[in-house]
């Protein structure tokens, strides 16, 4: 099947063609089928790839190679690959938890009606940053990480709805699902990104794992 | 030949829209936020300016006949 991105390219390539056609000889547009070329060629198939362009760029901006290819990203890349499963993100990504070209926003999106826009808008603040502003020492989140961004995926699933720990005193599961007891900050999965400890563990990659000619651990 | 202001007025809205969708087209190559801006600065904008100045090409037949080659009939 043809993927979006080649359609894309193709209408690109064909609109050059075409406002490059009227460009070089305008005398087309004294015809009624000239005038018509030109409407096409220089006002529908440019808004047409642009608006098309910009939701491909939107897409790209998801993935995890768009957020880690910042210089300032590297060690959270980094250390999705670390070899122990206590590191949440590493064990989310290694085990497929989530998608792994899509590992950053699928846990660094806010699941609300306007979170994936929100999510955009500081991606641009992030490029400016990155080009013009000042990148600060320590990154941070903007929030503390909320439950729900993890229940999104977990809630139901009976790992975590009958998982010992979840229920070891009566209302502690619905502390978890009401975000007034953290996933992460209460001492039960508080090692996440950990980038300040990277350079003493070993990193795991996918290719370690074929030579190995081992399953999952 | 002679070209009137309109045509290369044309001329002008068609090579930036050109230019800018070869832009967008060299943009897409990249997953980087560079790529991105590229889109954005270069590409988007250069869009825009062309599909303005053809508009401006349109609106402005009905300004000034006598450039666009338009004379009076002959009686």
């Amino acid at each position: 099947m043809i993927s979006p991105t080649v359609i894309l390219i193709g209408t690109i390539v064909v609109s050059i063609i075409l406002a490059g056609l009227v460009a070089s000889r305008p005398s087309v547009t004294n015809s009624r089928g000239g005038k018509i070329l030109a409407f096409v060629s220089i006002l529908l198939f440019p808004l047409l790839v642009t608006s098309m362009g910009v939701d491909e760029h939107i897409e790209h901006s998801k993935t995890t190679a768009f957020c880690t290819s910042c210089h300032v990203m590297e060690d959270y890349g980094k250390s999705l690959h670390v070899d122990d499963a206590s590191y949440l993100p590493a064990a989310h990504f290694q085990n497929n938890r989530v998608p792994r070209d899509k590992a950053c926003y699928t846990c660094h999106t806010d699941y609300t009606m306007y979170g994936g826009f929100r999510s955009k808008l500081r991606g641009l603040r992030h490029v400016y940053v990155q080009y013009i502003g000042k990148i600060p020492e320590k990154i941070e989140l903007y929030n503390a990480y909320n439950n729900r961004e993890c229940l999104h995926c977990h809630a139901g699933a009976r790992s975590f709805e009958e998982g010992a720990t979840h229920n070891m005193e009566d209302g502690r599961l619905d502390l978890i699902k009401s975000n007034k007891l953290s996933c992460l900050s209460t001492g039960c999965h508080e090692v996440v990104h950990n980038v300040s400890g990277l350079k003493d563990v070993k990193l795991w990659s996918e290719n370690d794992k074929k030579n190995d000619g081992g399953g999952e651990k | 030949m002679t070209s009137t202001k309109m045509q290369r007025r044309i001329r002008i809205a068609g090579t930036l829209v050109s230019l800018g969708m070869i832009v967008e087209l060299i943009s897409l190559l990249w997953t980087t936020p560079t790529a991105f801006i590229l889109f954005l600065i270069p590409g988007a904008i250069l869009i825009v300016a062309g599909i303005l100045f053809y508009l401006y090409s349109l609106v402005s037949v009905a300004e000034s006949p006598a450039d666009e080659g338009i004379t009076e009939p002959v009686i």
